[in-house]
């Protein structure tokens, strides 16, 4: 059996590419695939650890994440829809009207 | 049968129906309102008689009417306060309630002399102020608590400042009205003080009864009961003490005594029936009274009696001589006020509580007939009130110079006249009490030495404005008074002469003849009155025994009349000699410098004007204390903030890559604080 450090060595590297996309790019879009990126490196402890302890909340936590990244996508194309309504672009450092 | 007690409100409100309707209804009246103030002080007059005769038949009256201030019958706050309005009817406020209606009575009456026929515009005001002013004092007069009487206390405060401005366009009323009004505020800030003082100590205020806080504070000395509250630890004897100094601030303010008797001068500037209304029944005696209702308390004091008797004395003997070298009639009879009352003070500080009211009724009538006879003089002297100017009014008014003469005799204490009566009794009560009590005796030797000042300056006024030639044109030919002006003054003359002869005590020790000291044992409640407010009960409380200097009882009430009564007959005989001719000249200015101080009141108005300037630094200091210290801490804090945040708002880019950014740094360094001060890398 694979030991849960491996699990959780793959979650870390799977999060870190996800926040390296968040904080890199200029793309809305990557921004989503990035979050999911880190949503899934969430998941993959969840799972691992329910492994380790052989229950089952890890997975029913797993599968409610996963039903929350539906809905968390939904939104996000929508925000994204809008932000290209108004701006015409979906590059994120273009619009900076709700600052100071 | 009906119930003259059930009446007693009714004597209150009646001159208060006759405020609205002076008020009101006033200018469409005949005579401004008088008549309508003449029937109501007319009727509260006929209502207190009947009241005095019905507490002459034995009964007294002690209800709480009128709960203002009560949770579904029971007191608020801790210790189950009451807020009430009540009437206590004993023989000393039924005996004060004929004296304060028939002199408004008279007063009224007057008016109709001396501002009607005068032809004074405002009348309804005037008799509208007169019939609440009346209304006020009857109201505290009847108080069976203190709150209550507080409130009247300030509601005649109010009456007084409105009657002595009533000429408010001259430039002198409004002035001295203010000048009344904020002296006695002074005093009645202590007074209300002493009322929380007295609703804290003893969770009840009212003056008569088992419960009432005389009666507390007594129990709680003897050691058969407690008080609800005492400050700090404080001995109940000091804590008592405190609290009647507190309330004697009011009196002090109120019965212009030293050092809070500067108004009372000034007050001359209202009307003369105003004077004559606020220095004999209403206003001035308020103090006294107060001090003469709730005298249970202040017997258990033994300080405050002396401090009381050393302030009255000293009073008495300082406005006296004032009243020496005044030029203006009415002037004098202030200073005479003054002085009087300083005597009522020193008798209710010397224990003797008789002695004091006896003065406060022979004083109110004597002192109500000379102001009105000083108003017939102005009168007929197209209102100049200076004494250099009159002389040989005698032959052209008789009525007035009899009744005035009377009035005089009574003021300088001739014997048989009431001022005799009463007077010797409080320099009585004073010698035979005084022996081993400093103050007190300082107290006497002070009321003593301004019997023949007293007699002086009286007769000084009489002579310059009766006797000798006339000094004037208006003096030579004076305008010619009506009815209304002698009725009442015919009237308070014969009080003058045979008020006296309610109390003649002296002459029922000398010569052992019973019954002939009325009033002495009419506020002994031998007729009938509240147990706990006799004049016996007093004496036992009291800390004074008597000793007799000289041939024992007596001998002392011989000596003490005799050297009263000598001293003033000096007096008025070096009026005599120094006044009583033809055309006399100002003796006093051989006084020289001493005259300038005298005539100027000691610099006393000066002294408090310096002292409100004082104040008024302090104040600045405070000013500038609050505006730089406490605003600035302030601002600076509010200054701080502002500029932070102008330079923190920066981080606020709208970009939302460098908020992810710091957001992850943020989570980085929190976990390695953590990390490091939770020790997972070591």
């Amino acid at each position: 059996m694979v030991p849960v450090e491996w699990y959780l060595l793959l979650a870390v590297g799977l999060f870190c590419i996800g926040l390296f996309g968040v904080l890199t790019r200029r793309d809305a879009l990557y921004f989503l695939m990035s979050i999911e990126l880190m949503m899934n490196a969430a998941n993959i402890n969840f799972v691992a650890f329910a492994l380790y302890y052989g229950d089952l909340t890890g997975q029913v936590f797993a599968l409610f994440v996963i039903a929350l990244a539906a809905a968390e996508v939904a939104i996000g194309i929508g925000i994204i829809l809008v932000l290209y309504r108004n701006f015409g672009v979906t590059d994120v450092t273009v619009p900076t009207e709700m600052r100071w | 049968m009906v119930d003259a007690f059930a009446y007693v409100p009714a004597i209150v409100l009646l001159p208060f129906f006759s405020f609205l309707v002076a008020l009101g209804a006033g200018r469409y009246l005949p005579k401004g309102g008088a008549f309508g103030g003449i029937a109501a002080t007319a009727g509260s007059f006929l209502l207190s008689l009947w009241v005095l005769a019905t507490v002459a038949g034995g009964r007294a009256y002690n209800e709480t009417l009128y709960y203002w201030a009560s949770e579904g019958g029971a007191g608020i706050g801790p210790t189950d306060i009451e807020l009430t309005f009540g009437v206590l009817i004993d023989p000393l406020s039924a005996l004060m309630l004929v004296i304060v209606t028939l002199v408004a009575l008279l007063v009224h009456v007057f008016s109709l002399g001396y501002m009607n026929d005068e032809g004074e515009t405002g009348l309804p005001r005037y008799y509208a102020g007169l019939g609440l002013f009346t209304a006020s004092m009857l109201g505290f007069v009847v108080a069976d608590n203190l709150l209550m009487a507080f409130m009247f206390f300030e509601l005649v405060g109010l009456c007084s400042y409105l009657l002595i401005g009533f000429h408010f366009r001259e430039p002198g009323p409004p002035s001295a009205a203010k000048k009344a009004f904020l002296v006695t505020r002074f005093g009645d800030y202590f007074f209300l003080v002493g009322v929380v003082a007295v609703f804290a100590t003893f969770g009840t205020a009212t003056f008569a009864g088992e419960g009432s806080f005389p009666a507390l504070a007594d129990a709680a000395l003897n050691g058969s009961g407690s008080v609800a509250w005492i400050p700090g630890g404080l001995e109940l004897q000091t804590w008592l003490t405190i609290v009647g100094l507190l309330v004697l601030g009011g009196v002090v303010g109120k019965s212009a005594q030293f050092p809070l008797h500067t108004w009372l001068p000034d007050a001359m500037e209202g009307p003369t029936p105003v004077s004559a209304l606020i220095h004999a029944a209403t206003m001035v005696a308020a103090g006294v009274y107060l001090v003469a209702r709730m005298y249970g308390f202040y017997a258990l004091t033994p300080t405050t009696l002396a401090v009381i008797a050393f302030i009255g004395g000293f009073t008495a003997l300082f406005a006296a001589t004032m009243g020496l070298v005044k030029d203006e009639l009415k002037q004098v009879l202030a200073y005479s006020t003054i002085s009087q009352y300083g005597y009522m003070m020193l008798a209710l500080g010397a224990g003797g509580y008789v002695a004091a009211v006896f003065h406060l009724t022979t004083h109110a009538f004597f002192k109500a007939l000379l102001f009105l006879g000083a108003g017939a003089v102005i009168i007929a002297m197209h209102h100049n009130e200076d004494m250099w100017d009159m002389g040989g009014l005698k032959s052209k008014m008789p009525v007035t110079y009899y009744t005035f003469l009377a009035g005089s005799l009574a003021l300088a204490g001739i014997f048989p006249f009431a001022g005799f009566w009463s007077k010797d009794e409080i320099l009585y009560e004073a010698l035979v009490h005084a022996p081993g009590e400093p103050l007190l005796f300082g107290g006497y030797l002070m009321g003593l030495l301004a019997v023949p000042v007293t007699a002086f300056y009286t007769f000084r006024m009489v002579f310059l404005t009766f006797h000798g030639e006339p000094r004037s044109a208006t003096a030579r030919d004076p305008e010619p008074v009506r009815w209304n002006v002698k009725g009442p003054l015919a009237v308070l003359g014969t009080l003058a002469v045979v008020t006296g002869f309610i109390n003649m005590v002296p002459v029922q020790k000398v010569l052992g003849l019973e019954g002939i000291d009325v009033l002495h044992r009419w506020l002994d409640n031998e007729w009938g009155g509240i147990d706990g407010l006799s004049s016996h009960h007093y004496a036992d409380l009291g800390p004074y025994s008597s000793e007799y200097l000289v041939g024992g009882e007596v001998g002392t009430v011989l000596v003490g009349a005799a050297v009263s009564l000598g001293l003033a007959l000096t007096g008025v005989l070096v009026a005599w000699r120094l006044y009583n001719v033809p055309s006399p000249t100002e003796h006093t200015a051989k006084l020289g410098g001493i005259k300038d101080v005298l005539y100027n009141n000691y610099y006393l108005d000066e002294l408090q004007v310096w002292l409100a300037y004082r104040t008024e630094d302090v104040a600045g200091g405070a000013d500038t204390f609050d505006q730089g210290i406490i605003d600035g801490v302030v601002n600076g804090v509010s200054s701080v903030s502002l500029f932070g945040g102008n330079r923190i708002r920066r981080i606020q880019t709208g970009i939302v890559s460098q908020y992810t950014a710091i957001l992850t740094l943020g989570l980085v360094a929190l976990i390695l604080v953590l990390g490091v001060t939770g020790g997972w890398f070591l």
